[in-house]
């Protein structure tokens, strides 16, 4: 996937740089709360209930920080990314223990194959598994600055 | 929208999720990247539950539905049923219809406009 591809699944609108939850039902709540306010979903309770399935197959959070909640639902039109951090720290039942600060939700319409989100998915952790651009991550204020991190432009 | 139509919805959506869970080339690419796919049993398990809270009939049509044809429920994109190509009536996008779960009378899949 090409940097402007993967770009392109990012919108202004769908980035929370405050993620106020602590605990990771509400913090996925706070998320799936978002994009319905945002007309991106028109029924929460799918996308809770398909998310919270996700993660008893196993967590998302994948340590260092980062977390990668994802799924299919009849309830998804297209494919949807929402960009959330939290600067005090959400317990994700992440792989390391830690608390996890970065989330890229990924949601994607039940009737296509995995193979877009599945690479949106991989690309996305190649980027965290940067530890110069995780950093960058962590310090992110607003979009422009992501989209920056994301598109691999030097700043 | 009737709570068992939104149970049977939540059922799909889990029976997919199950079903990617199982795929090796799918879940060899997901651990592959870190995740740990662990509760496959879990996900089986509310499967069951789930699946107890809707009307047999109901279940029974939809599970019909779902091994004859990749989904027994199929999102509406456009203004056509995807399982059959055939044009839906206009009465299926009046408000009434919206985000209900419908059926396409010519080939009897089960519809949902997302
Ligand atoms: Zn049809």
């Amino acid at each position: 996937m090409e940097a402007n591809e993967l770009v392109s699944f990012f919108e202004e609108d769908l980035c929370l740089f405050h993620l106020r939850s602590r605990k990771k039902t509400s913090a996925l709540q706070e998320m799936v709360r978002h994009l319905a306010l945002a007309r991106r979903i028109s029924d929460e309770r799918f996308i809770m209930e398909m998310l919270k399935n996700r993660e008893s197959l196993g967590s998302t959070g994948l340590g260092n920080g980062v977390a990668f909640p994802h799924g299919k639902s009849l309830a998804i039109k297209r494919l949807t990314v929402l960009f959330a951090k939290s600067s005090s720290g959400v317990d994700f039942d992440s792989l390391d223990g830690k608390p996890t600060r970065i989330f890229f939700l990924i949601l994607a319409p039940s009737d296509r194959g995995a193979e877009t989100y599945l690479s949106l998915l991989s690309n996305l952790i190649g980027i965290v598994q940067n530890q110069s651009l995780l950093k960058k991550l962590h310090d992110v204020k607003d979009f422009p600055s992501l989209i920056e991190i994301l598109g691999g432009i030097e700043s | 929208m009737k709570e068992e139509h939104r149970l049977l919805i939540a059922l799909q959506d889990l029976d997919i999720m199950i079903k990617e869970a199982k795929d090796t080339s799918t879940s060899k690419e997901l651990e592959s990247m870190g995740f740990k796919l662990t509760g496959l049993n879990e996900l089986q398990e509310a499967r069951k539950k789930l699946a107890s809270k809707i009307p047999p009939a109901l279940l029974q049509r939809y599970e019909k539905l779902a091994k004859h044809y990749r989904m027994g429920i199929l999102p509406v994109t456009g203004d056509l049923c995807l399982g059959c190509f055939v044009k839906l009536p206009t009465s299926f996008f009046s408000a009434a219809h919206s985000h209900e779960l419908l059926v396409c009378e010519n080939c009897g899949r089960m519809l949902y406009i997302p």
